[in-house]
C-alpha cells in the first residue's frame, strides 16, 4: 500500500491580493474547466481523498482526518498489518421532483479511503476513535514498553 | 448570470486580524424553489460560523478554533490551520428573507428560497 500524499483543494486567498487570485481562477477556469471544476464547480463530488493528519506525545499517536458530512455508522477504521484504513462510505438516495431537467431521482454514492503507516508499538487494544464537526479523531497509544522512560542510575 | 459566482473578497485586507483564509470545497444546486449551496467546513463547530446575507452577498466564514494540545509533536501534516472563507454573489432571484442554514457534521446547507416572482407559475386566462 502507497501513501498519496493529499493535494488541498481548496485555493489559499493571500491578504492583500484577493482580487488578483480572483483572476487567476478565471483564467483557469477558461483554459482548463476540467480542472477548475475539481475545488469548484459541483463541488459535492469528492476525488476519494482527504487530508489527514498524524501527530504524537509521549503517551500515543493521534490521527486525525477530516471527513465532513458522514454518519457515524458510515465511517470504518480498520487496522491490519500496521496500516491504519480509514473509509467513509455513504449512499443516499435523494428523489427530487420537478428539478430543471425534469424529474429526476439519483443515487449518490460517496467512498473515500485513506491508509495511514503505524509504527510497531501500538497497543491495538486501547484504540479509540471519535467524530466531531466533520473531523474524525483516532487515538493509538503507545505500548508501556515504548513509552519513554528514565532509569535511575544507583551511584554506589 | 452572475449568481453564485464567487466574489471579490475586498473585506479580506481590512480585516484586523489578518489571518490566512481558504476557500472551502463548496457546489451549488438548483431545485425547483431554492438554491441550496453545500460547503464543506471540517472542523468548525456551530459556534464558530457565521453565515450574513448582506445586500448583493452571501459569506460564509467559519473559524477552525482546534489547536493540537501542545505536547502534541505534528508527525505529518495534511490539513490547513486556515479558516474558511466564501463569498457568493446573489442577485433578485433569491429571497433574502427567507435564508435557511443547517450545519451538520462539518457540512453547512444553506438553502436560499427563490424570489416569489422567479416561481413557476400557472396563468388563469380571463374571460
Amino acid at each position: 500500500m502507497r501513501l498519496i500524499r493529499y493535494q488541498t483543494p481548496t485555493t489559499y486567498a493571500p491578504a492583500n491580493y484577493p482580487s488578483l487570485l480572483d483572476e487567476m481562477d478565471r483564467l483557469f477556469d477558461v483554459a482548463f474547466p476540467a480542472l477548475s471544476s475539481f475545488h469548484r464547480g459541483n463541488g459535492t463530488d469528492w476525488e476519494g481523498q482527504f487530508p489527514v493528519d498524524l501527530y504524537q506525545d509521549k503517551d500515543a499517536f493521534v490521527v486525525r482526518a477530516e471527513l465532513p458530512g458522514f454518519r457515524k455508522e458510515d465511517l470504518a477504521i480498520d487496522l491490519a498489518d500496521g496500516i491504519l484504513t480509514l473509509t467513509g462510505h455513504q449512499k443516499a438516495e435523494t428523489k427530487a421532483e420537478g428539478t430543471q431537467n425534469g424529474k429526476t431521482e439519483t443515487v449518490q454514492e460517496r467512498r473515500v479511503s485513506r491508509a495511514v503507516s503505524l509504527p510497531e508499538n501500538i497497543d491495538v487494544a486501547r484504540i479509540a476513535a471519535a467524530y466531531e464537526n466533520g473531523v474524525l479523531t483516532v487515538t493509538l497509544p503507545k505500548r508501556e514498553e515504548a513509552k519513554p522512560r528514565q532509569i535511575a542510575i544507583d551511584v554506589k | 448570470m452572475n449568481l453564485f459566482t464567487k466574489k471579490n473578497d475586498s473585506t479580506q485586507a481590512t480585516q484586523e486580524a489578518p489571518r490566512r483564509t481558504a476557500v472551502p470545497r463548496y457546489g451549488v444546486q438548483e431545485t425547483a424553489d431554492a438554491f441550496v449551496v453545500t460547503a464543506y467546513l471540517p472542523g468548525v463547530a456551530r459556534k464558530d460560523l457565521e453565515t450574513s446575507v448582506d445586500g448583493e452577498s452571501l459569506t460564509i466564514f467559519g473559524r477552525r478554533t482546534w489547536t493540537p494540545p501542545s505536547e502534541w509533536t505534528p508527525v505529518y501534516r495534511e490539513s490547513r490551520a486556515a479558516d474558511y472563507r466564501l463569498v457568493l454573489e446573489l442577485d433578485h432571484r433569491v429571497n433574502r428573507d427567507a435564508v435557511k442554514a443547517e450545519l451538520q457534521q462539518g457540512v453547512l446547507t444553506l438553502t436560499l428560497p427563490k424570489a416569489e416572482a422567479l416561481k413557476p407559475r400557472r396563468i388563469e386566462i380571463q374571460g
